[in-house]
């Protein structure tokens, strides 16, 4: 599908104001999903579809309230549900530019057996994670991201849990885009957004975005700002899959920021399959009238 | 310079200066209403209203600058810098907290007023364009004043316990 935009003649080009609702974010004072928001914004303006051409799907959790807060379709769902809610919202409407949104334990927790299937499908859809490591709205907990030896009100005497690798697991199940971001590089961080949205077929942003309530010191944008190393800067092609696994073993040590890996190749999505499938059964599709004679015998 | 992407100093003409300039008052207005917007909602009214304050201050800078523009290149196109622009003058977005004190949030205008300065201070040596080199080192210099204010309304205020943070509410804990 093509993404480029495309404004009809004598209409101005949508701005990153145009993507924001009325509704005011709730999230702590501070919060990186604020600065997650304005990159989506500055995204989608360039970008440049309409707000009634994309739609948002999330599950639950503080990250999960951004459909409310963009002019566009949205659908803040179940916990851990918002994959397999936004595949048949693609799937239903493929001209649709469908976006899921969540945080960590949304997506590596509750939803965490729907990530594989989303990958292995290759639907066209940009999944973008909110890692903050621990689970904010619930004030606290140990999240699947939250580092081993972490104090938690769940963890008092630190995490004995490994944690999940985000970037390792959607790398391992084939995401033909898989990217890093943090808020700490906003202008990076909405680029890399818009190359996610225009990628056909499975992106993944893993976005860094901190927690500033129950989120560790060492995790906050001043860290982030010291610590980030932009992938491009270190010479990384992002062609090369063996190369991202290498680097993505680092989630949790390195702060790397870029894509990681982009199939140079991007094989054909599950959505463009469907299609392809439908218009070639509907040649030999039977009349409405005759549909209940597949169950009869003559 | 990563607080702006993409713009290169040396081709800036006087219109693209201002332009440049106009949006980096529009993005400190916009994020000290979206802070006002924020602590209101939590409850820490003495920050939001100073940072309303701000967002009303950095809003006549910008007027003024398009009023300067609009005289300068009437009917004239501005050039679309806003998304090029990235925390110049305004404020880190993790610069507030809940129940921060007045006194805290001076902090973040004065830290903002500073980077600002930093900012002009930097691209000055890169401009060619001698009117624009004229109205970065004009902007620069308003910085300082800015500056000034902001510490003048900090020693008025460094007597006053309300403006303390001791005064304010804990910050939320774990449960």
């Amino acid at each position: 599908m093509d993404l480029e935009a495309k404004p009809a003649p004598n209409r101005t080009p949508l701005q990153p104001k145009d993507y924001k609702s009325d509704l005011k974010p709730i999230w702590c004072p501070g919060c990186g999903d604020f600065g997650v928001l304005q990159a989506l914004y500055r995204a989608l303006s360039a970008i440049g579809r309409e707000p009634h051409e994309i739609a948002f799907i999330s599950g639950i959790g503080c990250s999960s309230r951004i459909p409310g807060y963009t002019t566009a379709y949205g659908f803040n769902s179940v916990h851990g549900r918002a994959l397999p809610i936004a595949q048949g919202v693609k799937l239903a409407r493929p001209e649709l530019l469908v976006v899921v949104a969540g945080g960590d334990g949304d997506g590596f927790s509750i939803g965490g057996g729907h990530v594989a299937h989303a990958i292995r499908r290759n639907i066209d859809l940009t999944y973008l994670v909110m890692d903050n490591q621990v689970y904010g709205l619930t004030k606290g907990q140990l999240s699947p991201t939250a580092p081993k030896g972490l104090h938690t009100v769940t963890s008092p005497f630190g995490s004995l849990e490994e944690p999940i690798n985000p970037l390792l697991y959607v790398l391992a199940y084939g995401a033909g885009f898989v990217a890093q971001a943090t808020p700490a590089d906003m202008p990076g961080m909405a680029a890399l957004i818009e190359e996610a949205l225009r990628y056909p077929g499975f992106s993944f942003v893993n976005i860094q975005s901190p927690c500033v309530t129950f989120g560790e010191e060492e995790q906050q944008l001043r860290a982030h700002k010291a610590k980030m190393k932009p992938l491009a800067s270190l010479g990384h092609d992002a062609a090369n899959q063996l190369a991202a696994l290498d680097l993505a073993r680092a989630y949790g040590k390195e702060l790397y920021t870029g894509v990681f890996y982009r199939n140079p190749a991007p094989p054909p999505t599950y959505d463009a399959l469907v299609q392809a499938r439908q218009a070639e059964l509907i040649k030999t599709r039977r009349p409405r009238e005759r549909a209940l004679d597949a169950y009869l015998q003559k | 310079m990563t607080a702006t992407k993409g713009i290169e100093f040396g081709r800036l003409t006087l219109r693209d200066g201002l332009d440049l300039a106009i949006s980096i008052e529009e993005e400190a207005r916009d994020r000290y209403r979206d802070f006002a917007e924020q602590l209101t909602l939590h409850r820490t009214v003495e920050a939001a209203n100073f940072f309303s304050r701000m967002a009303r201050i950095e809003e006549i800078h910008r007027s003024r600058l398009a009023e300067r523009r609009q005289a300068l290149f009437p009917g004239e196109v501005s050039r679309e810098i806003r998304a090029q622009v990235f925390d110049v003058e305004a404020p880190e977005f993790d610069a507030v907290r809940v129940f921060m004190s007045v006194e805290q949030a001076l902090k973040t205008a004065l830290a903002a007023e500073e980077k600002a300065y930093d900012f002009f201070a930097r691209a000055i040596p890169q401009l060619e364009n001698a009117e624009v080199r004229a109205l970065f080192t004009e902007l620069r210099d308003e910085e300082v004043e800015h500056q000034a204010l902001v510490k003048q309304e900090m020693a008025r205020l460094s007597g006053d316990p309300s403006a303390n943070a001791e005064a304010y509410g804990d910050d939320p804990v774990a449960q």
